[in-house]
């Protein structure tokens, strides 16, 4: 690559839109991914994780907006795109008159980063067993066959739609090792996955879509420096002045005299837990922000595109 | 513009489809022509009199039948010949994309650096010179029919003319004489080259009309149900032009006009092997000269052929279903 491409990010998308008549399958979405980033998407069902992801590739025309990916614009030039990118689509079907050992040879042969090795290995790694005709394989071993076929190829960008739909937990793991590894050769990966705990463990972004819009933008690290603490009290709770900016508080009343306090915390908790202690809190629950809080705080509505992740806004109010 | 891995895993993905059709037309062929042998010209002659008013329909005229070169380049205008034809080029054209994508393979396919275009112009070429060796087969079923059959014939008795009757007169009232001989002594398989091209036109068409269809749509089904339909279509035509002088017209809005593998084979026996591949020479019942039927017909396939290339290289790809 030139360094005029390692300079740009890897994807930029700018105000990306698609429609197909009156139904919009993805508006406005803008998006940076680094090099060396693992990307995470997530989303309900037709959210346009896909939709977002085809027209990277090229499969789709945008109806708005604009991207490049490594520097090149899909609309201008998909194939010299898909020449630095490896793509397991979400639902992978390969020719099902082909064994799988042709397969890979066939995929190995097509891309010019295609390292018919390194795709056995990987079918190796995954236990597939690559004499069986693709029409006799499972839905798993059909998997984990597309998954050697886009693994194989060391492309500079990789993306991966549900990669470990179908699988056993093994097999999964084994996936994510191999996004790991991918990442630490550094390669750039897009993962797309309804899995929350695999993005948690993989991604160090992560993009909420919704209805066709991007809903939220998160940095993994920032998530991990977020709490969330529940309690009850009799008292009312002020934040002090020194904490505001990394507190927020929400009150729900239960009866006269008792209140259940949600307080939710970004940043180093040190400070926090001693202004905690010093309030009149019972059952006390301390946990961390996890993805979920965050997917379902999205599902829901309640993040605009604004809305950073370092921001102790309240993620749900109760 | 090609891409030799699409190549070869078109060529395995059609090899069955092309073995059975390539074995089917070229045993066909052989026998029709074995067949020709089992009926005495004599009793063809009579069979066909019998028909004398559904002459009109027939692609030439019936006299011109009363000779072995064309009882066998009926073997052109058979159903069994034109029906493989036809299923070879409705399967592989309707395959390209919109078969591709009913199976769901077009998404990996296209996910490798390879454009639209290179796959469509790798999956044409392969169904082009499969549609080719298919013509051949039925060339060359022909050639070997007429290379392994010998006919029986019935030696005209030797005759006298009777003066101011003009009658002639047997000399002897024995069992006509019968006499065995190669068909190749009466048949030149040379002269079904041009049939054999109208044969490869016509099924270019098909192709091209099919994989058009394809290229915009992403049900096989409907691919094939769309070309199958114009095919019919453009049959009715075909028949309704050839039935009623009134509706003649349609017999210039039908691509079957362009489908004249016997007349080529009376062109070539009576002007010479050279006449059918002439843009010039004009002949009884042709408006146009020989050859431009056939560049017709492939005019029209390459316009369909483009046509697909422009819609599919515009077209969004649909998620497989």
């Amino acid at each position: 690559m030139s360094s005029e491409a390692d300079t740009e990010p890897v994807l930029l998308c700018n105000g990306l839109s698609k429609r197909y008549g009156a139904f919009c399958a993805l508006s406005d979405c803008s998006l940076r991914v680094e090099h060396g980033d693992v990307f995470g998407l997530l989303g309900p069902n037709g959210a346009g994780k896909t939709t977002l992801i085809r027209i990277l590739l090229g499969f789709l025309h945008p109806t708005g907006g604009n991207c490049r990916v490594l520097g090149i614009d899909p609309v201008v030039d998909s194939v010299a795109l898909r020449r630095q990118v490896a793509y397991l689509p979400g639902d992978a079907r390969l020719p099902r008159h082909m064994k799988g050992e042709g397969v890979l040879k066939f995929f190995s042969e097509m891309h010019p980063f295609g390292e018919l090795e390194r795709s056995r290995r990987i079918a190796d790694q995954l236990e597939l067993n690559t004499k069986t005709r693709v029409a006799f394989m499972s839905t798993g071993m059909r998997q984990k066959l597309a998954l050697a076929v886009v693994l194989g190829p060391q492309t500079p960008f990789l993306i991966l739609d549900e990669p470990t739909a179908n699988l056993d937990p093994t097999v999964r793991a084994m996936v994510l090792r191999l996004v790991m590894e991918a990442r630490d050769n550094g390669r750039t990966v897009m993962l797309s996955s309804h899995v929350l705990s695999e993005i948690e463990d993989t991604c160090n972004k992560v993009a909420f879509l919704r209805k066709g819009r991007l809903a939220h933008e998160l940095k993994m690290s920032e998530l991990f420096q977020r709490h969330r603490m529940t309690a009850l009290t009799s008292a009312e709770v002020v934040v002090p002045d020194a904490l505001s900016d990394q507190v927020s508080i929400q009150t729900t009343r239960l009866s006269e005299n008792q209140h259940r306090v949600q307080i939710d915390t970004s940043g180093d908790l040190a400070p926090i837990l001693t202004w905690v202690n010093t309030l009149p809190l019972s059952h006390v629950r301390f946990e961390p922000f996890g993805l979920r809080t965050v997917y379902d705080s999205v599902h829901a509505g309640k993040f605009s595109q604004a809305t950073t992740a370092s921001s102790p806004e309240p993620l749900e109010t109760l | 513009m090609l891409n030799r891995f699409l190549l070869r895993k078109y060529i395995g993905q059609s090899s069955l489809l092309f073995l059975s059709c390539g074995a089917t037309l070229f045993a066909f062929a052989w026998i029709r022509v074995w067949v020709v042998s089992l009926l005495d010209m004599g009793q063809f002659q009579a069979i066909l009199e019998q028909f004398r008013e559904f002459e009109k329909f027939a692609p030439i005229d019936f006299d011109s039948l009363f000779t072995y070169t064309g009882r066998v380049g009926m073997t052109f205008d058979e159903p069994i010949v034109i029906l493989c034809i036809v299923i070879w080029c409705i399967a592989r054209g309707s395959d390209v994309v919109s078969g591709e994508l009913g199976r769901g393979t077009l998404e990996m396919v296209l996910a490798q650096p390879i454009s639209r275009t290179q796959l469509l112009f790798s999956h044409a070429t392969v169904s082009v010179l499969g549609l080719a060796l298919l013509c051949l087969l039925v060339w060359a079923g022909v050639g070997v029919g007429v290379y392994a059959t010998e006919v029986e014939e019935s030696v005209p008795p030797p005759t006298i003319r009777i003066p101011f009757f003009e009658i002639d007169m047997p000399l002897t009232i024995n069992e006509p004489q019968k006499q065995t001989l190669r068909l190749r002594d009466r048949v030149d398989v040379n002269l079904y080259a041009a049939s054999t091209f109208n044969l490869f036109a016509f099924g270019f068409f098909v192709l091209g009309v099919a994989s058009f269809f394809s290229s915009i749509d992403r049900y096989r089904w409907r691919t094939v149900g769309a070309t199958v339909a114009l095919y019919i279509l453009q049959m009715v035509m075909y028949g309704l032009g050839k039935a009623a002088e009134s509706l003649d017209y349609l017999l210039s809005m039908t691509f079957f006009s362009c489908y004249k593998p016997q007349k080529m084979v009376l062109i070539a026996s009576q002007e010479g092997l050279l006449a059918p591949w002439s843009l010039s020479g004009s002949f009884a019942d042709m408006v146009l000269s020989p050859l431009a039927y056939p560049l017709i017909l492939i005019s029209l396939g390459l316009m369909s052929f483009l046509l697909a290339t422009v819609c599919f290289n515009k077209r969004d790809l649909p998620a497989p279903l």
